[in-house]
């Protein structure tokens, strides 16, 4: 019998780590526990419906479940349902891995009108997740400020035709809502110049495939995957890409938004019929973070570790949780001291509200049977469904 | 048959696949499992056979665990004229333009210093239904046949 770990969010930062501390210590007793009653986190509901081989990390964390011997605990809410010293006392180890899955606000005057919006927030409406608001109105000109690879999916999904979404699990009522905005212009504005933006030069180039779009720059420099696509887009749609433009204030002026930019030209005024905000995440205070960060780099260490974007902030990709997951591993195993009498998962053995991992393989094959030709799954949208899929098949 | 695989990786796709052949194979011949970034062009002279997985990444690059290793075959030029290798690739056609380049630009790297390919380079396309052991591992059999014949 090994010792016990409980690791809080089956997202990938959780579930790499879970799969770097099995490779090296296959008897390890592993519960992954999550507030959704399905795995996978930011996989499902971050990563863009159209990026959907990004999503084929989500093979390997399956394995985890249905040939390592770690267990999936869904609709399990830390806070909530359990709180963290119980699972502390039941564990050798806890990891917290829940991610950020608050906005970071723009930190400027007027950044909380009515018409802005988070993309996080926004995103976690089009991707169906079961806690997401209602779907915006977005307006005939949304400006999106932020020039990171989030900010780069949002336009990449806001410009698609309904063609360019094939094969995505785009579902049904967010293909709707994106069909009936209307949109005619674009605006992106980022901080930094062209060449020093964060995203990666192939979702430029990506955007370069789309049919609609019309890439235009402002203050170009040597950034040559964004001065190609501007040379090979001339579709439709104006998308402007504002670099070196510092938001400084938004204000309603006339039924819209007037957002103020601080450029090298001095400041310029962009109007705006929304605005979405895609500069990073927060964590949205379910947990006192900045506390818990203390307590798991405290000296000597106790028995809390952190994982992913709740440890690093928001930074980095998939590849990036797996190389910390690895280091996370071998940090873990080097001090842990397995307590036989620490009770582990029988301490769920309360929460009859508990889903597992056979649960969401009955759900996944019902999304991918019920998916529509176009696309490649048919996301299961709502809480109730999601821990009762047999209302969903009588529906 | 002594068989080594490889595995040059990025998000753990191309690892996954390596052990699932590896598994697939271990009964009936001696193999090894090896990442890259763990492997230097010495070690490819060991077995008979060698077995690489390698993703692609961005645009088209090799996977951050191939990296070293193809430095490595850069740097030091070996004499790879006796190894023998088969390579499969793990790609994402939605990239049409690069689609298969990590694997692509491995082989080509072994190849110019001596070492022979056997039978072509196949590409699992991640925007496909298939799986990708489904594709390789009927692939790397009729390979090991042909060898065995």
């Amino acid at each position: 019998m090994g010792a016990k770990i409980a690791i809080v969010g089956a997202g990938p930062s959780g579930c790499y780590t879970a799969q770097a501390l099995l490779k090296r210590a296959p008897d390890l007793e592993i519960d992954i526990i999550d507030a959704q009653p399905v795995p996978y986190g930011l996989v499902r509901y971050g990563v863009a419906a159209d990026h959907q081989g990004t999503k084929g990390v989500a093979r390997q964390f399956a394995r985890l479940f249905t040939r390592q011997n770690a267990r999936f605990h869904g609709n399990l809410r830390l806070g909530h349902h359990i709180t963290l010293p119980d699972l502390r006392r039941a564990y050798d180890v806890v990891v917290l891995a829940t991610g950020l899955a608050g906005d970071r606000a723009l930190g400027i005057p007027g950044d909380g009108l009515p018409g802005v919006i988070g993309s996080g927030a926004l995103t976690r409406a089009l991707y169906e997740h079961p806690d997401a608001a209602a779907l915006p109105s977005l307006g005939a000109h949304p400006v999106i400020i932020g020039t990171g690879n989030v900010a780069i999916d949002v336009l990449r999904l806001l410009a698609k035709t309904p063609d360019e979404l094939h094969g995505s699990d785009l579902g049904p009522a967010p293909t709707d809502w994106l069909a009936a905005q209307e949109i005619r212009q674009i605006t992106v504005v980022g901080r930094s110049r062209a060449s020093a933006a964060r995203f990666s030069p192939v979702m430029i180039k990506e955007l370069a495939e789309l049919s609609r779009v019309d890439l235009r720059l402002r203050f170009p420099d040597d950034a040559e995957a964004l001065n190609t696509a501007v040379a090979a887009t001339s579709g439709p749609l104006p998308v402007d890409f504002r670099f070196e433009s510092r938001p400084v204030a938004l204000e309603q002026v006339d039924g819209a938004l007037r957002l103020t930019v601080e450029t090298p030209a001095g400041p310029e005024q962009i109007s705006a019929s929304s605005v979405i905000s895609a500069i990073g995440f927060v964590c949205d205070g379910a947990l006192d973070r900045a506390a818990l960060l203390q307590e798991a780099d405290a000296a000597p260490p106790g028995n809390l570790y952190t994982a992913g974007w709740f440890r690093t902030g928001s930074v980095g990709a998939i590849p990036q949780c797996r190389d910390e997951a690895q280091a996370l591993a071998v940090e873990i195993l080097d001090r842990i001291t397995p307590d036989v009498t620490k009770p582990g998962r029988a301490i769920f053995a309360a929460h009859k509200s508990i889903v597992d991992f056979d649960h969401w393989q009955r759900l996944d094959a019902l999304e991918l049977s019920s998916a529509p030709g176009n696309r490649c799954r048919q996301k299961i949208t709502c809480r109730e469904e999601l821990l009762n899929p047999a209302t969903h098949e009588d529906a | 048959m002594k068989i080594a695989i490889f595995f040059g990786t990025e998000t753990g796709n191309a690892e996954m696949l390596a052990e699932d052949i590896a598994t697939g194979l271990e009964a009936e011949h001696e193999t090894s499992l090896a990442d890259l970034a763990d492997s230097s062009p010495e070690d490819l002279k060991v077995a008979e056979l060698n077995v690489i997985v390698c993703s692609s990444y961005g645009e088209g690059e090799l996977p951050a665990s191939a990296k070293p290793f193809a430095a490595q075959l850069a740097d030091s030029q070996p004499d790879l004229s006796d190894v023998r290798f088969a390579i499969f690739g793990l790609g994402d056609s939605e990239y049409a333009e690069t689609y298969g380049f990590g694997s692509m630009k491995l082989a080509e790297l072994l190849v110019a210093r001596g070492a022979r390919a056997l039978d072509e380079r196949p590409v699992h396309d991640a925007a496909s239904a298939d799986l990708p052991e489904d594709v390789a591992l009927p692939w790397v059999t009729a390979i090991i046949d042909g060898l065995a014949t």
